[in-house]
């Protein structure tokens, strides 16, 4: 890659980020603080101080499992937006489980409940994705769409199946402590972000390394020559999308035994867990290394809005602001980048007038 | 007398120059053929003159004015029109519609001394002017055809007749041989000479040679972007155009050495195959063949006539509603494509970006495409790296891919070189059987005449080959029999040593012996 084009990327990814910052500005300029103070410290105490960088990394590390879960999908050209499902699905159960079977050790209960969260995550997902791979059934509606499915399910079991009585709200009972991951240093963080990065080293691997990976490559960038040359893509499909779902059904487990320890309606808080996920896989341009860095920049944007709302006389809202200025910016970008609207382009325009091709 | 002028053409993408200093002179009522190498410069300095590109440098005179284009229509409006590769036509419209459209004369009402007018469009009169030129021509149509119903060659004078219709002077015809029976590129190379007579000039795109000394008067030829020939037909002759568009000597014609089929059995073997289309339409017929180790079978006829279609079933893209496929005595109709590859056919497909390779993948990756997962390259999952890279270097070397980057894209590369990528990955694998689909398409003729050479070396090897080909000079030239495909069935088996490019162009047309047409059959 030469250096323009290096440029160019590392440019298309902080673009979005500066453009949601400066209108961002706008709206602090307006609550009457000013922009720069604000975001110096909103780095300040998400970033340069300890007890906050770990506020900052735990809740980091759902969104580096969603982030990941979606990029990999992406990469392989499935566009999975169904990970808010299996977050949800995992969640629920794992707060189920983790009260009912309160009674075992920690270290039988957490790898236990980890299980079961990635099974669920898989389980969700494994009706799209076998849709897709044997009837070619769009995996970005069917995903899109079990969202809301699986959200009013999920409510219902928490609200009629499981929910526990004694408290005045829908809730499940909260789990046992068995079942919780300990803080660690006396801050939030719990081992539940080692182990996303865990799964960062692992995704790392298997974009570099693996088979699995060359194959996922070759997929997202020409579905029908991979079929060609002979990769199984029917196979590939059911098993990248799993993968997905199963990350995305980790993130839900963690979250409920790191943060929320009971099923709420709350539980991926707003807009959810999934889609920030989305929004961090677009940030990250769909690489591992990527969607860590935008993972914990965002989970410094989260954090960053206690802070602010604490410290200035700016509302903690003015975080949901800039996200959604992230989320229109990185939406033109994505759109771009997956060459969307040549799409609908192609149907007025055939001259190949760039490059000289063969007949 | 000059009628288009270029001084100093000059065009580069991304530091790619792909139009150098190009000066060259078009005189008034001749045909010019331009010819070059795929990826020469041809196409890019065509879109200059009809004005779908801006020079970076350099100027247009026509008729000795500097003129400046900003779209094509600045350069119709100069006389200048382009019939493109792909025709650019309305199916479901008739002939008139389609040269109108977006010009449809409006029926005038006369008020006293004003004419008005109204948004009705007077068809009669359209049809008048268009059927006017199409007599004036010669063009054997009708101007109230649905266009769907014409034949490819018919549909090209559509194309032609646009431009007539807008009283163009200079034509430019893009490649317009490339989809045409002999008959037809005939017919055109009639209609050309006519056009000439009626004053026009034309700018004759082409890499077929035998075209150029055919119909041109002049020729100028392209290479890397720059003019390194500009003669008078009658200054040259084939084998200079072709050394100048490649630099070196090239032999134009293949020495196939002619063997006696023995009576061997087949290799591979297809009965009855049929499949129709995502529409309901039956688009390969009962096509029943089969191939000798050793034999190279061409597979003949326009494009379109289901030779994709069968391509796709022997593939293992498309399934077969009928018939059998059998390979070394085993039936393997309807396998995966994985299967396929794995009992050891190999295959150089049609489309070369979709099914072949992968532009934007690496070159290693495309090497590796379908074989990344043997044991040599692969264990536990995990790639072996430093063996893909050696084996990369290895092929890339064997195989004469000229790269700029070997860590690049296949993108980087031109349509030749891709070619041999391909032709590299799967004789790689040493198939006993390879399956080529129109492997020379858009390659230039240095890289078409080393592909010819390694097919007929993999057949003089023991292997089968299955030639697909539209271009009649190259199923001609390099096979022991041919079939042609005529609306999705055989029409036809000739054996190559015999045929003459008559016989074998009737029955691309579907004319057979017996001298009935099945035209509408």
């Amino acid at each position: 890659m030469d250096k323009e084009s290096r440029i160019k990327k590392v440019l298309n990814v902080l673009l979005p980020v500066i453009l949601a910052l400066l209108f961002g500005a706008v709206f602090i300029a307006i609550a009457g603080e000013n922009p720069l103070t604000t975001y110096a410290t909103l780095v300040q105490r998400s970033l340069f101080d300890f007890r906050g960088l770990m506020q900052t990394l735990h809740f980091a590390a759902p969104l580096i499992l969603t982030g990941l879960a979606i990029g990999i999908s992406f990469k392989a050209g499935l566009f999975n937006m169904g990970i808010e499902a299996c977050l949800l699905m995992s969640g629920l159960f794992v707060a189920v489980l983790g009260f009912r079977l309160g009674h075992l050790p920690s270290p039988v209960l957490i790898p236990i409940l980890l299980g079961a969260g990635i099974l669920v995550g898989v389980l969700t997902i494994i009706i799209p994705a076998l849709l897709k791979a044997f009837f070619n059934v769009s995996e970005l509606v069917v995903t899109l769409l079990m969202n809301y499915a699986v959200i009013l399910l999920v409510t219902y079991l928490a609200t009629y199946v499981f929910r526990d009585p004694s408290r005045g709200y829908i809730s499940t009972h909260v789990i046992s402590s068995n079942a919780i991951f300990s803080r660690m240093f006396g801050t939030r963080l719990t081992l539940f972000f080692f182990i996303a990065l865990a799964v960062f080293a692992l995704a790392f691997i298997l974009y570099k390394y693996m088979r699995l990976g060359y194959e996922m490559n070759a997929l997202g960038k020409n579905l029908p020559f991979s079929e060609a040359v002979g990769i199984n893509v029917r196979w590939k499909i059911v098993t990248i999308m799993s993968i997905s779902g199963a990350l995305g059904g980790l993130a839900g487990a963690g979250w409920m035994m790191s943060h929320a320890y009971a099923y709420t309606p709350w539980f991926s808080t707003n807009p959810g867990l999934g889609w920030e996920g989305l929004l961090i896989a677009l940030l990250g341009s769909e690489s591992p290394l990527g969607i860590l860095i935008a993972a914990i920049f965002y989970g410094a944007l989260k954090y960053g809005g206690y802070t602010i709302a604490r410290y200035t006389s700016v509302p903690s809202e003015i975080i949901g602001i800039i996200q959604a200025f992230l989320i229109l910016f990185l939406s033109i970008q994505f759109i771009r980048r997956h060459r969307l609207l040549d799409k609908f382009k192609g149907w007025f325009k055939t001259d190949k007038s760039h490059k000289e091709e063969g007949a | 007398m000059s009628i288009v002028q270029t001084k100093g053409i000059t065009k580069s993408y991304d530091g790619f120059m792909a139009n150098k200093n190009i000066s060259f002179q078009v005189d008034e009522g001749e045909i010019k053929a331009i010819v070059g190498e795929n990826g020469a410069g041809k196409t890019t300095l065509m879109n200059i003159i009809y004005g779908l590109l801006a020079p970076d440098e350099g100027e247009i005179l026509i008729h000795d004015e500097p003129v400046t284009f900003k779209s094509p229509a600045d350069a119709i409006a100069h006389g200048i029109g382009m019939v493109h590769q792909h025709f650019k036509l309305v199916p479901s419209l008739t002939v008139y519609e389609n040269v109108l459209l977006g010009i449809e004369e409006t029926r005038n009402v006369k008020l006293g001394k004003r004419t008005l007018k109204t948004p009705f469009i007077d068809r009669k009169r359209e049809i008048r002017r268009v059927q006017e030129i199409i007599d004036k021509y010669g063009f054997n149509l009708s101007a109230t055809t649905r266009v769907r119903n014409l034949s490819v060659g018919a549909q090209q004078k559509v194309e032609i007749l646009k431009m007539l219709y807008r009283d163009v002077d200079i034509i430019i015809l893009d490649e317009p041989t490339s989809v045409l029976t002999p008959q037809e590129i005939r017919s055109l190379f009639e209609t050309m000479r006519w056009m000439k007579e009626n004053g026009k000039t034309i700018l004759f795109i082409t890499h077929k040679l035998k075209e150029v000394m055919d119909v041109s008067d002049s020729v100028i030829v392209i290479k890397d972007g720059e003019v390194v020939g500009d003669m008078r037909k009658s200054d040259t002759d084939e084998v200079d155009i072709a050394r100048r568009m490649v630099g070196r000597d090239v032999l134009l014609e293949v020495d196939k050495p002619r063997r006696k089929s023995p009576d061997e059995l087949f290799i591979y073997e297809v009965e009855n195959l049929s499949t129709v289309s995502d529409q309901g339409v039956e688009v390969v017929k009962d096509v029943s063949f089969g191939v000798r180790r050793g034999e190279i079978l061409g597979v003949a006829g326009v494009e379109g006539n289901g030779q994709t279609e069968l391509l796709y079933l022997l593939m293992g893209l498309m399934h077969a509603t009928k018939g059998r496929v059998f390979f070394k005595g085993r039936n393997i109709t309807n396998r995966w494509p994985k299967d396929i590859r794995r009992l050891g056919i190999g295959i150089i497909p049609e489309d070369r970006y979709l099914h072949g390779a992968c532009k934007e993948l690496t070159i290693a990756d495309n090497i590796i495409a379908g074989y990344h997962g043997t044991p040599e390259l692969c264990r536990f999952g995990f790639l072996k790296q430093q063996k893909i890279l050696e084996r990369r270097d290895e092929l890339v070397e064997k195989f004469d891919v000229r790269l700029s980057n070997k860590e690049g894209l296949v993108d980087s590369l031109s349509g030749g070189n891709a070619q041999k990528l391909i032709i590299a990955r799967e004789f790689n694998a040493d198939p006993d059987l390879l399956i080529a689909a129109q492997p020379s398409r858009g390659i230039d003729v240095g890289s078409i005449e080393y592909m010819h050479q390694s097919l007929l070396d993999f057949a003089a090897r023991g292997k089968a080959v299955i030639l697909i080909s539209s271009e009649l000079s190259e199923v001609m030239s390099l096979s022991d029999r041919i079939i042609v495909m005529f609306r999705g069935e055989i029409i036809g088996e000739l054996e190559a040593a015999k045929a003459t490019r008559e016989e074998v162009g009737l029955l691309m047309a579907g004319i057979t012996k017996q001298g009935e047409a099945r035209l509408h059959g």
